[in-house]
């Protein structure tokens, strides 16, 4: 089903003031780059566990701790790279039918 | 105004002195308290090497009550890479710096850091001849933070 609200993302790391930090702008670009409206916030991982994002992007270290948070959890390595997060959220959020 | 430092051609033994010696810079600086070096080893310690945040570059950093007391940035290149024990971004050749004095403080230094960085800054320092071209390296990134 289409959202039909802002979808709500979330970056986290271990602290969640750095690191995650920069992986927002990354998610931000990406995000403006597939044409969606989300709101991207970041946080760590602890903080995150009382949250409900539809989208949760991270490490594998920290990703695998709350897999059950959100409907969809990226992994990525790279904060840096835009075009690689832009293609796993274009097929994750086709999957979800999120993206027209 | 961001405090910015710079060293070239550190040889740490290992991912603890890296972390010590990049954040150390910020202490001679003057934009963080002795505690802080320490402080920024326990985060990769309790959190793991996630602060490794693309290949061969770690963003080393503690909270701002660790010793914060300015927003300052320090470059750091290593005349040989260490290992964090990241699965996919070992080794670390490139550490980068940041301290804060609260929790809000650093955005926009660190927005423009993130930016900067999209923008090929790690290969410009890198790439940069001395310590002297790692400063001014930095100093053109972050001039407008």
């Amino acid at each position: 089903m289409a959202l039909d609200r802002q979808l709500e993302v979330l970056a986290v790391c271990g602290l969640g003031m750095g690191t995650s930090l920069i992986l927002r702008m990354t998610a931000e670009d990406a995000l403006r780059a597939l044409g969606v409206e989300a709101r991207v916030e970041n946080t760590d991982v602890s903080a995150a566990r009382g949250m409900s994002p539809d989208v949760i992007i991270g490490q594998g270290m920290h990703t695998s701790e709350i897999a059950e948070l959100a409907p969809v959890v990226i992994t990525i390595s790279d904060f840096l790279d835009k075009e690689g997060l832009e293609a796993q959220l274009r097929e994750r959020l086709t999957e979800k039918g999120w993206l027209a | 105004m961001t405090v910015l430092t710079a060293t070239d051609g550190a040889t740490p033994a290992d991912w603890r002195e890296a972390v010590r010696r990049a954040a150390r810079g910020l202490v001679e600086a003057g934009a963080a308290g002795e505690g802080y070096p320490d402080a920024c080893v326990r985060v990769v310690e309790e959190n793991g090497p996630y602060i490794v945040l693309a290949k061969g570059l770690a963003l080393v950093h503690a909270r701002p009550e660790e010793g914060g007391l300015a927003v300052g940035v320090g470059v750091t290149r290593l005349a040989a890479p260490v290992e964090f024990g990241h699965p996919d971004n070992d080794p670390v050749d490139l550490l980068l710096a940041f301290c804060t004095p609260d929790p809000d403080s650093h955005v926009g230094t660190l927005s423009t850091l993130a930016r900067a960085l999209s923008a090929g800054l790690a290969d410009r320092l890198r790439g940069a001849s001395d310590e002297d071209a790692l400063t001014r390296a930095l100093e053109e990134a972050l001039r407008d933070a």
